[in-house]
C-alpha cells in the first residue's frame, strides 16, 4: 500500500505540493498525471523519503522498487553486475532474481554489456529490471516508458500488470495518456501541486480530453505534445478544479 | 551491505583508467624525487620517501575521492540507494573504504624503493615499516576528508579542489606556529608534523590517534551531510 495524507511542500515560499492525499492499494496500478512542474516528482520523492514534507504524512509498504525519472546506473558495470549489486544490497538470491528480471525487461542479450554502452531505452529497461527484483510490495516508477519503443512499451505494461497481480501497489508517473489509459486501473491528476481528479481512466481519447480540460490548454504545448495534442473543439478551457470535481470516483 | 558497496566501487573504478593513470603518475614523480633525495644525501636511506609520498598523496587522494558521492548525487543513483534503503553511514564508510583501499594499492609499489635501497646499503627496517604505517594512516585521513568534500557537492572538480585546499593547509599548518613563535597549536594539526615521527621509525600513539580521529570525524561529518542533502 502507498498512502499520502495531506502532503504539502514549499520551496522558498513557493508551494510545490499542496494538501495532496491519495492511496494506492495492493494489486492496483495507479497513474500519476500532470504537466511539468505540477508537483509529481516532489510528491514521489516525499513518498520515498527523499524529500521532507512541510506537512502531512506518508506510508509506503516495503520493500519498495523505485525507478527515478532519469535512470543513470553505473556506466562501468555490466547489466548483470548491476543487478547482482542490487541483489546483494537487498539480500536477494541473485541466482533466483536476475534471470527473471532480465527476461521481463528483455535484457537477456545485453546482460554482459556495460551500462555505459546502452541506449537510453535500454538503460531504462535496466532501471525497470532493478525496480522489480525481489517482488516489491510497492513499486514507484517515474516516467518508466521514456525512451522505449512501442513494443517495449507494451512489454513494460505487462511487467507493471504482473507486479500488481503479484500483490504490489504500483504508482506510475507518466506523460503518456494513451499509455496511462491502457495500463492503469485508476489515475490521479495533479496540477499546480494539488490533486484535481482521481478516477478511472476510460479510453485513451476520453482520458486525453479530460486531461486537457483539467490542466488547461495553455500548459499543454510543451507538456503533452507527444501524447496526442489538444482536442478538436478549440475552446479555451481554463484549468479548473471544478473539472476535477466533475467525476471523482473516490477521494482520499 | 558495505561489502557489496565497496565491491561495486572497486569494480567500477578499476574498470576505468583513473587509478592506473593516477598510480603511474604517483610512482613516477615519487621515483624522480626519491632518486634526487638519495643523490643529495649520498646515503642509502628510506626516510626521505615518506614525506615526499605523503605530500603526493595530498594530490592523489582528492582525485580518487572526488567522484565517490558527488557523482552518485549528480546522476541520481544516490536516491535509488536511499530507497533500498542504504543508510548514509554505511554508504559513507563504503566510499571511504573503497577510496582508502585504492590509495593503498597506488602506494604499495613504493615498497620497491625499500628493496632497491637495501641493495645499495643497509637501511633500518624499523623506519620502513613505521613509515608505511604512517602513510596508510595519512591515506585513511585524506580519504575521509575527500569523501566529506565529495558529500557536500555534486561537482567533482569542486570536491577535489576543496579537499586539496583543506589538506594542503593542514599539511603546512605548523608553518603558522613557526611564524607566530607560538606553542605548537597549529603544529598539532599539521599533517606533515604528524607524519614526521613515523618516517623516523617511531609510532606515537598521539599521532595514530590524530589520524584515526581525523578519519572518524570526517566520516561522521560526511554521513551527516549526506543525510542533510537527502532530505532537503
Amino acid at each position: 500500500m502507498i498512502r499520502a495524507e495531506g502532503l504539502r511542500r514549499s520551496f522558498g515560499g513557493v508551494v510545490a505540493v499542496d494538501d495532496v492525499s491519495f492511496r494506492v492499494d495492493e494489486g492496483e496500478v495507479v497513474g500519476f498525471l500532470g504537466p511539468n512542474g505540477a508537483g509529481k516528482t516532489s510528491t514521489i520523492r516525499m513518498l520515498l523519503g527523499l524529500l521532507r514534507p512541510s506537512a502531512g504524512s506518508v506510508a509506503v509498504d516495503g520493500p519498495v522498487g523505485y525507478l527515478p525519472e532519469s535512470f543513470a546506473g553505473y556506466d562501468a558495470l555490466s547489466v548483470r553486475s548491476y543487478l547482482r549489486f542490487f541483489c546483494r544490497l537487498r539480500g536477494l538470491d541473485a541466482a533466483d532474481e536476475i534471470t527473471p528480471a532480465l527476461d521481463a525487461a528483455d535484457l537477456t542479450d545485453l546482460a554482459r554489456r556495460p551500462i555505459g554502452r546502452l541506449s537510453k531505452g535500454q538503460r531504462q529497461r535496466v532501471g525497470i529490471a532493478q525496480a522489480i527484483m525481489g517482488t516489491p510490495s510497492s513499486l514507484v516508477l517515474d516516467e518508466p516508458t521514456i525512451g522505449l519503443d512501442p513494443a517495449q512499451v507494451v512489454d513494460a505494461r505487462a511487467v507493471l500488470r504482473r507486479a500488481a497481480d503479484d500483490g504490489a501497489a504500483v504508482l506510475v508517473s507518466t506523460h503518456l495518456l494513451a499509455e496511462a489509459a491502457a495500463t492503469c486501473d485508476r489515475i490521479i491528476v495533479i496540477v499546480d501541486g494539488a490533486v484535481v481528479a482521481e478516477e478511472r481512466p476510460g479510453s485513451g481519447s476520453e482520458l486525453e480530453e479530460r486531461f486537457l480540460r483539467l490542466v488547461g490548454r495553455a500548459q499543454l504545448g510543451e507538456d503533452v505534445s507527444g501524447a496526442g495534442g489538444p482536442t478538436d473543439d478549440g475552446t479555451d478551457i481554463a484549468r479548473s478544479t471544478d473539472s476535477g470535481a466533475e467525476q471523482p470516483e473516490e477521494s482520499s | 551491505m558495505i561489502r557489496a558497496l565497496v565491491w561495486k566501487d572497486l569494480s567500477a573504478w578499476w574498470a576505468g583508467p583513473v587509478p592506473f593513470v593516477v598510480g603511474a603518475a604517483f610512482q613516477a614523480v615519487l621515483g624522480v624525487l626519491m632518486v634526487n633525495q638519495l643523490q643529495v644525501r649520498d646515503q642509502a636511506v628510506l626516510q626521505p620517501l615518506f614525506p615526499v609520498a605523503g605530500f603526493l598523496l595530498l594530490l592523489v587522494v582528492p582525485v580518487l575521492a572526488m567522484r565517490t558521492l558527488a557523482e552518485e548525487s549528480r546522476t541520481g543513483t544516490l536516491d535509488v540507494l536511499a530507497v533500498v534503503p542504504v543508510s548514509a553511514t554505511r554508504l559513507v564508510v563504503a566510499k571511504w573504504l573503497a577510496t582508502w583501499l585504492t590509495t593503498l594499492v597506488v602506494v604499495v609499489p613504493a615498497g620497491l624503493f625499500a628493496l632497491l635501497v637495501s641493495l645499495w646499503g643497509d637501511p633500518d627496517a624499523g623506519p620502513a615499516v613505521s613509515g608505511f604505517v604512517g602513510l596508510a594512516l595519512l591515506a585513511a585521513a585524506l580519504s575521509g576528508v575527500g569523501v566529506l568534500a565529495s558529500a557536500a557537492t555534486d561537482s567533482q572538480p569542486i570536491a577535489a579542489m576543496t579537499a586539496l585546499f583543506a589538506t594542503v593547509v593542514a599539511w603546512f599548518a605548523h608553518v603558522g606556529d613557526e611564524a607566530a613563535g607560538d606553542a605548537g597549536l597549529l603544529a598539532a594539526i599539521s599533517l606533515s608534523e604528524r607524519l614526521r615521527l613515523f618516517a623516523g621509525g617511531a609510532i606515537d600513539t598521539g599521532d595514530v590517534t590524530f589520524f584515526l580521529a581525523l578519519t572518524a570525524g570526517s566520516l561522521v561529518s560526511a554521513a551527516a551531510v549526506v543525510d542533510l542533502r537527502r532530505l532537503r
